[in-house]
């Protein structure tokens, strides 16, 4: 599976300032190769979470466009759009997002229970869960989990529907050395299973993992 | 189950006491829009059933019949009385032009002793000439009203035996009334011949007073009038005042006009109550549901993550607000049956008005009503909340909370 996005950029209306509005995506290519980890640095405000949200359909770009094997995302609607979420991206977004009303377990099943019945996958659930050594957590309510615990759900939401691209919005953030080496690992062996991987991290333990390395300064991309 | 009802379920088991604050507003709309509804028709009914009771245009009772007994307290309230008009006045009665008809009425109070079953007002009617009662109570019996029968209120109750006591005599029970929701209700119905029996035992024991001198043969408590075409019934009632003495004419319409003028007061003050609480618990409703929503924007923007699509949400949304409604009107609906009678009786006592409860039908009706609307209010609130925030971007969603 491939993710290309051509043109892209997004600009916003900043009301409180004299130039009414900016980029904070300057317009830009970037394609997400199979069995490949991409990784995105750079400082804060520089536009990242905004171009990895535009690239798995969560926001919509001002110019451009997003290609999911030539299929252009914003072209489709709000269901077809949200199915294709749903089967061919894992997304790990930034803080902490576990469902309240959920289990550890269901929170991590959750895809999967959206458009069918999770029944069949909780084996697949358990075995992340206990790769990413929080599966004592299973009963437990997201609300009762610390940060790292949440990170490391999130990590394994992403993964249960086995999509063809990873997006991770800092996936180590709240991470110790060790348990980041066990989340790495594991988007590693998705990559190698196939899966096209961009990370966006501050994290230097990340960056060994990387196939290729971009940074982005003020909503510019460039190739490190 | 599907996906969206599942999400609801877990999510108001999950957070009770927002369940809970949001049952016991619906709770509110469902109590006010049932019981508003039960009370104005059961208001309506009464007045219906009085108008239809009252059958005259003029009303005559003696000028002594003042305050307690008049005849419109006996249909209105049941409040008993002894008054008797006096020949003379009543042969008078015979030269007023534009009288139609006239029957009259002989009332008699049965006593609380040993000799009668039941302290009710009795009325002694003249079937050659009635055109008031016969005709509703027609199809409470089959053939005629022979002597020693009688045909009571819908309240009254009335032993195996068919028979009722009455000064030391004993009455068969020739039908019973439908429910009027007046005064009659408690009221004894029989002709001329019975009440004149029943008066002169009476006369020889308890009631030996307020029947003293009384001509129990021809006497008559109050004088029904039916003016004839192209006669006002008001002129002519006010003829009867001035050209017959001892008596007091009333047309039945401001008597009727004073309960409707009470009903509509009452009414105007039951709906608006009903409307204001309404209008409160809407805008409270509508008010935390936003506030819910919005709060609840960070789990809306995983749920997008995770492939949900914006309908999903606000179905999850609707089932959560419909499973909320259909539990707090349900138990509204339950409060207000509990409560129907206490308050049913507390405003038939307060702002005493002819009282009819409505029959199953418009119950099943009100309740209906009662449990859906809510409903449909909180369904509407929870998507208009939700709808507000789904349109927005995930990813802007995202960087908010972020």
């Amino acid at each position: 599976m491939k993710l290309r996005a051509e043109n892209v950029g997004r600009m916003y209306f900043r009301s409180s300032k004299n130039t009414n509005f900016f980029y904070a995506v300057e317009s830009l290519d970037l394609e997400l190769e199979e069995g490949k980890i991409t990784v995105i640095t750079g400082r804060s405000g520089s536009g990242k979470t905004t171009l990895i949200n535009m690239l798995c359909g969560l926001l919509t770009p001002s110019c451009g466009r997003v290609l999911l094997d030539d299929k252009d995302l914003y072209a489709s609607g709000d269901r077809e759009r949200s199915l294709l979420r749903n089967r061919s991206f894992g997304i790990i977004p930034q803080g902490q997002t576990g469902l309240q009303c959920l289990t550890a377990a269901e929170n991590v099943l959750l895809p999967v229970s959206m458009y069918g019945s999770s029944k069949g996958k909780e084996d697949k659930a358990r075995i992340l869960l206990e790769k990413l050594g929080i599966d004592d957590l299973w009963d437990v309510y997201s609300n009762e989990l610390s940060g790292g615990e949440l990170r490391r759900m999130s990590v394994a939401r992403a993964l249960i529907n086995d999509p063809g691209i990873i997006i991770a919005d800092e996936p180590t953030g709240d991470l110790d050395a060790d348990t980041t080496v066990l989340v790495m690992e594991l988007l590693k062996e998705r990559a190698r299973n196939g899966a096209a991987v961009l990370i966006v991290t501050h994290d230097k333990d990340v960056m060994p993992y990387a196939d290729t390395v971009y940074t982005m300064e003020k909503g510019v991309l460039k190739k490190a | 189950m599907r996906f969206s009802v599942r999400i609801a379920c877990k999510n108001i088991r999950r957070r009770p006491v927002r369940a809970a604050l949001m049952c016991i507003i619906v709770l509110f709309l469902s109590f006010t829009a049932f019981m508003g509804g039960y009370l104005i028709i059961s208001l309506q009914n009464g007045l219906d059933g009085y108008r239809a009771r009252l059958g005259a245009d003029i009303v005559v009772v003696p000028s002594s019949a003042q305050g307690h007994g008049t005849v419109d307290n006996v249909l209105l309230h049941g409040i008993t009385g002894n008054y008797y008009i006096p020949q003379d006045s009543l042969e008078k009665l015979d030269g007023i032009e534009g009288i139609e008809k006239k029957t009259g009425q002989f009332y008699l109070t049965s006593a609380k002793a040993s000799c009668c079953s039941v302290r009710v007002q009795i009325i002694g009617f003249d079937p050659e000439t009635d055109f008031t009662v016969l005709p509703w109570i027609s199809s409470s019996i089959t053939g005629t009203l022979g002597d020693g029968d009688i045909i009571i209120g819908a309240d009254i109750a009335y032993p195996a035996d068919d028979c009722l006591r009455f000064y030391g005599e004993s009455y068969r029970v020739a039908g019973q009334l439908e429910k009027t929701g007046t005064g009659l209700d408690n009221a004894v119905f029989t002709n001329r011949r019975t009440i004149r029996k029943m008066a002169e035992s009476a006369a020889g024991s308890i009631e030996r007073g307020s029947l003293r001198g009384v001509d129990t043969e021809n006497a008559v408590s109050c004088v029904l009038i039916r003016v004839k075409d192209g006669y006002d019934s008001s002129e002519v009632a006010d003829d009867i005042n001035i050209h017959v003495s001892k008596v007091r004419a009333t047309p039945s319409a401001s008597m009727i006009g004073s309960v409707a003028d009470g009903f509509g007061s009452v009414s105007v003050f039951i709906s608006a109550a009903a409307a204001g609480i309404w209008l409160i618990a809407v805008v409270i409703m509508i008010a935390v549901f936003a506030l819910m929503m919005n709060e609840r924007r960070k789990e809306f923007a995983v749920l997008r993550v995770a492939g949900a699509s914006g309908k999903m949400i606000v179905s999850a949304v609707s089932w959560e607000a419909a499973l909320i409604g259909a539990a707090g009107s349900l138990i509204g609906l339950a409060v207000s049956l509990l409560l129907t009678a206490p308050l049913s009786e507390s405003i038939r006592n307060h702002f005493s008005l002819p009282f009819m409860q409505p029959d199953i039908g418009v119950v099943v009706m009100l309740s209906a009503g009662a449990v859906i609307m809510p409903i449909i209010v909180g369904v509407a609130a929870a998507v208009l909340s939700a709808l507000r925030i789904t349109k927005n971007e995930t990813g802007l969603l995202l960087r908010e909370d972020a």
